[in-house]
């Protein structure tokens, strides 16, 4: 008993340290989500997109690694920007069903381009940031992983600095009232862009600090398609796809649930991590499917 | 009910003098439909004609090496068999995103299921092939049953997540039980010893093909694809009408369940080897990207567009139009790699410019072909205001 | 016994109540008017009736049947049609086809037997259509027939509506705003369509519409609705010179009567 106790709070921080990419991925879900009522799955190949870049930059060009990182960052943004310009923009008024298509024909296009150029290259390894860590009885969290947490703290604060700052209110209220936030002079497509840039950029944070944590290949899609897009996106659905303090409490919530499939107990079940996402994502929508970490002002 | 409504409902043979003013129409005239009129001449009767045959012989002759001048490899062969599943398979997927508009990210696990259900019961039972695809369809059908029951409850974008979860769950862990399916060891699975030969499975999967087009033509034409069409654009309008709109969201998955199930067990006969990886996440992207490039609710252009994709897949098509070359060496990207790089870029390019697909493009000809004259406009898709998904 | 009683029915959203105690009855072969000013909740009572919404108390009964929690689908079949204030019919569809979808409760096949497409089938496909090309005749619509309902002006479509929720084959009739967009003499011609249509299908019709001298002319009965009460009701005449109904639409009592 006392194992699998043990077991739990290792889940809680390993959990919470693999959580915090999820957190950064579901507040770029929302914050699209809120801005343009996408569902973008391409959110997680920004992501890629940047790491690819950094990858590129630091490791075949030779660039230094806060060069590189923010190469990355800037491929991951005009990645953004040009999903906004030539997909989004053009599809203003089809059925949200066709703009989710649209989405995923952008993340598609991002791994056949990620294909292109690296298929021959079987192994990419991103180095850290820093290579410590600290062994613990509860797993051993690497200075990568914390650091990550820390920006997640970091992008948190700016992004609810910047939402209660005059532009950040002109932009929600463009968000609501279009017509209106044209008449009052906010020009609602710069609005988009300038959420579709932000959105990106949180991808391609959450992208490259995740990438030196395993080795990725343009053939195995370890981050975008099912490593991080579908809990960043279950963490976006517990925050009812709106709320962004939501959206970080879920996605450390479901950094954990994920860790329950490693538990010694289904040790003998394939594939128990993703049996554990999906198990949580069916009573999550049967049951809360308003989401679970949503504040009063934003459900009323 | 009323003396006026019985089983037949009876009305006055002539209008009642109040109706007999037709209301005022002053600028709105309906549109010739001059087509109606429309015979070809005996010069087109015979073009047509002609056109048909050699679309017959193309389709059914020349792949099976029949009368046919060309001698087939067995390879090609194979990959113009894979074309035909992937068209059952975007037929199924069509019902589902088409038909009743919910959009299925997962259309991978339908097919593995059925797939290693056929593997299953013909490799480690040892039943009989057809029966096995048989229970495949049902399985397909049930599995897609029991995910639409989740999907009464969450529709639309919510719905999509879902079966990307769903794709993920099947993959890991239900293809990962390695007593049903031996795992990453792969299963492979004899065909009767009469459809053993390339040709004669194509011509098979052919057959099965039609069948499905059948089903689908019949379901677009009578009361169940009427209801869902109604209820994909407008569930208010849907239900006054009489529609049980629940109901008929489950009669959708189940078809495309079993016609998923169905494919799953001729790509399983198929391929030398299935394993848990050969139904992943860009496995179930391809499909979506086949039927929305192919062209959502329209027969042909599914078909199309599956064919289309699965030559590019397995490389036919490069190598028909000797690109080879150009891909591999000029831009450096293997043949197998080239629907995931041309593929989202066609996608995008459908969505946005061109939201008939390739439906729209062959409708001219079809027009043509069913006797009516080349009109260029054929099969233009206006999309109305079609009442949004909840979310 | 009436065909359709509404009892006590209230509902609100939130803290807004929508209706707060409406009680309405209409009995057999009659036409009863629901007149009122915009979002005096006309729309919302409907929806009630016709299962869109769930009161937040009251009854809904239809021939004595307490219908108040059935699903719309299940009210349909029972006999209620209905049309929509913005035409409730399946834009991308044809005329044709949005009768033959309308019919669905008289399908004489089931959907199975439809997908598998058994020869009996087919000839029940050409029933639907006789009938339905039946009713598009009667209403006059059969040079539509063919077209997409998109491609079609306003009133056309409330035409052709009409002519899809005859085709459900309904006992009871639920007009939302039939007259909108018409002119004074197209208005006459509904009202003549309406009393033809009670006599030879044996309707019952509750009506809502801003056309006050269409419904003063067809209806037996008229109840007027403001702020989710009802302000007035009684014969035609009666409530259309009740100084309370004049007040709500007007804002002042500067008229005698409700202007057209």
């Amino acid at each position: 008993m006392s194992t699998l106790g043990q077991e739990l709070i290792t889940a809680a921080v390993i959990g919470v340290l693999q959580g915090s990419i999820y957190a950064m991925v579901a507040l770029g879900i929302v914050l699209v989500y809120r801005a343009t009522g996408v569902f973008n799955f391409a959110q997680a190949e920004f992501g890629t997109t940047a790491l690819f870049g950094a990858y590129t930059a630091h490791v075949v060009w030779g660039w230094g690694y806060a060069v590189s990182f923010g190469f990355g960052l800037v491929v991951g943004v005009v990645m953004g920007l040009l999903t906004e310009a030539l997909v989004i923009h053009p599809l203003r008024k089809a059925s949200r069903v066709t703009l989710l298509v649209g989405t995923a024909g952008v993340a598609l296009t991002a791994i056949g381009l990620q294909f292109w150029k690296y298929n021959e290259t079987l192994i990419m390894v991103m180095p850290r940031i820093s290579d410590g860590f600290h062994q613990t009885k509860y797993g051993s969290p690497t200075d990568q992983q914390l650091i990550t947490v820390a920006v997640l703290v970091a992008v948190t604060i700016a992004l609810a600095l910047f939402f209660r700052s005059p532009w950040g209110l002109a932009i929600q209220a463009a968000q609501q009232e279009p017509v209106a936030a044209e008449l009052v002079g906010i020009n609602v497509r710069s609005v988009s862009l300038l959420i579709w840039g932000i959105a990106a950029l949180l991808g391609g944070l959450a992208g490259i600090l995740a990438g030196p944590n395993t080795t990725f290949s343009a053939a195995f899609l370890s981050f975008g398609a099912g490593g991080a897009l579908l809990p960043g996106f279950m963490a976006a659905v517990l925050a009812g796809m709106r709320s962004m303090s939501g959206a970080v409490a879920g996605g450390l919530v479901v950094g954990f649930v994920e860790q329950l499939g490693n538990l010694t107990l289904l040790v003998d079940v394939n594939g128990a991590r993703a049996m554990m996402l999906f198990v949580f994502l069916l009573l999550v929508l049967l049951f809360k499917p308003s989401g679970l970490f949503v504040p009063r002002a934003v459900t009323a | 009910m009323t003396s006026a409504d019985d089983d037949t409902l009876v009305l006055p043979v002539v209008p009642p003098a109040a109706l007999e003013e037709a209301p005022a129409e002053p600028e709105w005239r309906p549109a010739a439909h001059d087509e109606d009129d429309f015979h070809p001449g005996p010069v087109g009767r015979v073009a047509r004609r002609v056109c048909w045959v050699l679309l017959a012989w193309s389709v059914v002759l020349v792949p099976a090496n029949l009368l046919s001048p060309l001698s087939l490899d067995q390879t090609t062969v194979t990959h113009l068999t894979e074309a035909v599943i992937f068209a059952i398979i975007g037929l199924s997927l069509n019902v589902l995103i088409g038909y009743a508009g919910q959009i299925s990210l997962g259309h991978q696990a339908f097919v593995g299921i059925g797939a290693f259900t056929t593997a299953y019961l013909v490799t480690e039972q040892q039943l009989d092939f057809f029966f096995a695809l048989l229970v495949a369809a049902v399985f397909g059908g049930l599995q897609a049953a029991i995910l639409g029951a989740v999907s009464l409850r969450v529709t639309g974008l919510y719905f999509a997540l879902v079966t990307l979860a769903y794709g993920a769950f099947a993959e890991q862990t239900v293809f990962g039980i390695e007593s049903l399916t031996r795992g990453e060891a792969g299963m492979t699975l004899t065909r009767p010893s009469f459809f053993a030969s390339e040709e004669r499975y194509y011509l098979l999967c052919l057959g099965f093909l039609v069948l499905v087009v059948w089903l689908d033509w019949r379901l677009t034409r009578s009361t169940a694809g009427r209801a869902l069409a109604a209820l994909r654009e407008n569930p208010r309008v849907a239900s006054s009408y009489g529609i049980n709109v629940k109901a008929y969201m489950m009669v959708a998955f189940v078809v495309a369940g079993v016609f998923a199930g169905l494919g799953g067990g001729l790509f399983a006969a198929r391929q030398s080897v299935i394993v848990p990886t050969s139904f992943g996440f860009t496995l179930g992207l391809t499909f979506v990207l086949m039927t929305v490039v192919g062209g959502l609710r329209n027969r042909t252009g599914v078909i199309i567009g599956a064919a289309f994709f699965a030559l590019l897949g397995s490389g036919e098509l490069v190598h028909w139009l000797h690109l080879d070359g150009f891909f591999a060496e000029t831009i450096g990207l293997p043949v197998q790699f080239v629907p995931l790089v041309v593929g989202p870029i066609l996608l995008l390019l459908t969505i946005t410019l061109h939201p008939g697909g390739i439906g729209q493009q062959v409708a001219p000809i079809q027009g043509w072909l069913a006797g009516r004259r080349l009109d260029r406009h054929a099969g233009k898709v206006r999309e109305v205001e079609v009442s949004d998904v909840r979310a | 016994m009436s065909v359709l009683e509404v009892d006590d029915v209230s509902i609100h959203f939130g803290g807004i109540k929508a209706l707060q105690n409406i009680s309405l009855r209409a009995g057999e072969w009659e036409i009863v008017g629901i007149i009122g000013p915009n979002g005096a909740g006309k729309t919302t009572l409907f929806n009630c009736i016709t299962g869109f919404y769930t009161p937040s108390a009251g009854r809904v009964r239809y021939r004595g049947k307490d219908i108040t929690r059935l699903p719309v689908h299940r009210r349909t079949a029972l006999g209620l049609g209905r049309t929509f204030q913005n035409v409730g019919l399946v834009k991308n569809a044809t005329v044709l086809d949005n009768l033959l979808t309308a019919q669905h409760l008289q399908v004489g096949y089931e959907p199975v037997t439809g997908i598998l497409g058994s020869p009996a089938t087919f000839a029940e496909e050409k029933r639907l259509r006789d009938r339905a090309h039946q009713i598009l005749e009667l209403l006059q619509l059969e040079y539509v027939a063919r077209e997409r309902v998109t491609d079609l002006p306003y009133g056309v479509l409330k035409r052709v509506e009409l002519a899809a929720v005859l085709a459900t084959d309904p006992d009871l009739l639920l007009l939302d705003e039939p007259g909108s967009g018409l002119g004074p003499e197209e208005a006459e011609g509904l009202g003549d369509t309406l009393l033809t249509l009670r006599k030879e299908f044996g309707l019952t019709i509750v009506m809502i519409d801003h056309h006050v001298p269409l419904v003063t002319r067809v209806s037996d009965y008229v109840y007027c609705l403001n702020f989710g009460e009802v302000l007035a009701e009684g014969r035609p005449d009666a409530v259309r010179s009740h100084p309370e109904v004049v007040l709500a639409y007007l804002g002042d009592d500067t008229e005698s009567e409700v202007p057209v």
